[in-house]
């Protein structure tokens, strides 16, 4: 029976600020992440991202609620959670490769490891470079480093915040291709946050919406595309206009001029949008020439519901 | 949890990063050295008694492995949060109070090396005799207790106000004055200040000659419970710091 690997209830978190405001980072947050699960947790900067993976860490103390790991209750969350932190600054600089993974296997007080590291250093493309220091390996090497060093500890749960973030797409896709196995083949729970929507989209299955401290959204990636029921079509105009009328109503982006057309796309929540915006174009005597349907992308429904803040999506 | 695993690890680590920081540790025992060597040279140009000399001798060798021993619990808190490696030195199932307190341990042994070979080096230069006794160490680690007491108190600090290197650098002058104290003063704040009184028994030992037995029981009291107070007074510092770091959300930052 799947069992959930963390629960995350009602946690509320506030800064104080000396004469100012308190800043509120999280209000009420609560939500589940079941074992074998890899969730995206999803948010514009300042949402409440990282200090709810810190507060899941321990590494902050939240002001109310309870975080429960593999359903039972503990007051230490390291040793069911190990985590990377803002991408390669959680390896040391002066070790090699290897030493690292000694290092914080060792931490979480393992021994006889030197098979796992050799499967870890084999698994990143890190094998020729197990003796370099780690400030000598490239951003994306000493990523997969990180990643690494919190795989050595052997925990089943991974909280991974903005893992992708300054690398290049290869690197980028190599490392969601990693997750992906992390989660598939050894049956890791992974909870990661990030700014890349390509990323949340490519690895997770469920994603976690957070705005101004609160969930806005927890659904699967499929069910949150169904439930906006957002379309991006592609129009194609002969000639060249200028689009700042329509501009005004409809969400329109990547309009361009090339070869004597003018393109953009443009994404709708639904049909009456659709005709209301083929009316537009034709009153402005504007003359279409094609419009595909394009698939809607997790950016757009993650735009719709950070702009319409309103309500929640659960 | 196996925490000789965990000990050997950090004392591995450590000295891993020391012996690639070699020729820095070699020029900043031939600085000291040298400041040392003007201080001697000057006192004895003054005709300061042979006692004096050899009493400077280990003040100069305490302060050095006194101010290090201090510096480099806060020093290593700062360097990690500003590497970003603190909050994975949180996130083991092992208490960070009992991570430092291996770190602690790396440090003395390190600087206890140190100590020797600088120790060595300035009895060979001047030409002194001391009296080296292994019982010696049991008061030098009773002494430095204190001293990592004040460590934990500035590490704490650094925590949460992050720049505390004006501190750091007050206190390591201050330790001259602790060591120094007993020559001038026999007034009992002698026992109360850190360090100074096991400077005075340190200084029984390898100047007097006298052994670890000789040293009375109340005097040797005195340096632990005095040591224990810092030492204490420390630890709760830290941990009330850490809980402010925590609430506040600041461990990670620099």
């Amino acid at each position: 029976m799947v069992s959930t690997a963390l629960e995350v209830n009602s946690l509320r978190k506030t800064y104080p600020l000396w004469r100012q405001e308190d800043v509120i980072a999280l209000q009420d947050v609560s939500f589940s992440v079941k074992e074998g699960e890899v969730v995206g947790l999803l948010g514009p900067n300042g949402a409440g991202k990282t200090t709810a993976i810190k507060c899941i860490c321990g590494l902050i103390t939240p002001d109310t609620g309870s975080i429960t790991f593999f359903e039972q209750n503990s007051n230490n969350p390291a040793e069911h959670v190990s985590a990377v932190l803002e991408g390669n600054r959680n390896i040391y600089w002066r070790l090699t490769a290897r030493e690292n993974l000694e290092f914080f296997a060792g931490l979480q007080g393992r021994s006889g490891v030197d098979p796992e590291i050799r499967s870890i250093l084999e698994r990143f493309s890190l094998n020729k470079k197990e003796n370099t220091p780690a400030r000598k390996l490239s951003r994306g090497m000493q990523q997969k480093l990180a990643l690494g060093c919190s795989l050595i500890r052997g925990t089943d749960l991974l909280l991974l915040d903005e893992p992708t973030l300054g690398l290049d797409v290869k690197t980028s896709r190599d490392l969601r291709r990693y997750i992906l196995k992390l989660a598939s083949k050894e049956g890791k729970t992974i909870l990661l946050s990030s700014h890349d929507m390509n990323v949340v989209e490519d690895v997770c299955e469920r994603v976690i919406i957070i705005n101004n401290g609160e969930v806005m959204a927890d659904d699967k990636v499929d069910n949150l595309k169904d439930l906006f029921n957002i379309h991006i079509y592609k129009f194609t105009l002969k000639g060249r206009y200028k689009l700042d009328d329509i501009e005004e109503n409809f969400d329109i982006s990547e309009s361009k001029y090339i070869n004597g057309k003018t393109r953009f796309k443009v994404a709708l929540k639904s049909s009456d949008s659709f005709y209301r915006l083929i009316d537009e174009l034709q009153k402005s005597e504007i003359r279409l020439e094609k419009v595909q349907n394009l698939d809607s992308h997790l950016e757009e429904i993650f735009m719709n519901i950070i702009e319409n803040d309103g309500g929640s999506v659960t | 949890m196996r925490d000789h695993i965990v000990l050997y690890s950090v004392l591995r680590k450590y000295f891993i990063e020391t012996r690639r920081y070699i020729l820095n540790m070699t020029m900043s025992i031939a600085g000291f050295l040298m400041l040392f060597l003007i201080v001697f040279f000057g006192l004895q140009s003054f005709g300061a008694e042979a006692e004096t000399l050899k009493g400077s001798l280990v003040g100069f060798a305490m302060w050095i492995f006194a101010a290090s021993a201090y510096s480099e619990l806060s020093w290593n808190l700062i360097e990690e949060a500003r590497n970003g490696t603190l909050e994975q030195l949180y996130l083991t199932p092992s208490s960070f109070r009992r991570i430092s307190g291996y770190l602690v341990t790396s440090s003395f042994l390190f600087q206890f090396i140190m100590f020797a070979v600088f120790l060595g080096a300035m009895l060979l230069i001047t030409g002194q005799r001391l009296a080296l006794n292994p019982g010696v160490i049991v008061l030098i680690g009773l002494t430095l207790l204190s001293v990592y007491g004040l460590g934990y108190i500035m590490g704490g600090l650094s925590l949460v106000f992050k720049k505390v290197q004006a501190g750091n650098q007050i206190l390591q002058f201050m330790f001259i004055l602790f060591l120094v104290l007993p020559s001038f003063t026999d007034h009992p704040i002698i026992y109360f200040a850190p360090i100074s009184w096991g400077n005075v028994l340190i200084n029984r030992m390898m100047v007097g000659g006298v052994s670890l037995l000789d040293i009375s029981m109340s005097n040797f009291l005195i340096l632990a419970v005095n040591s224990l107070i810092y030492l204490l007074i420390g630890l709760a510092v830290f941990t009330y710091l850490e809980k402010v770091a925590k609430k506040r959300g600041l461990l990670g930052h620099y």
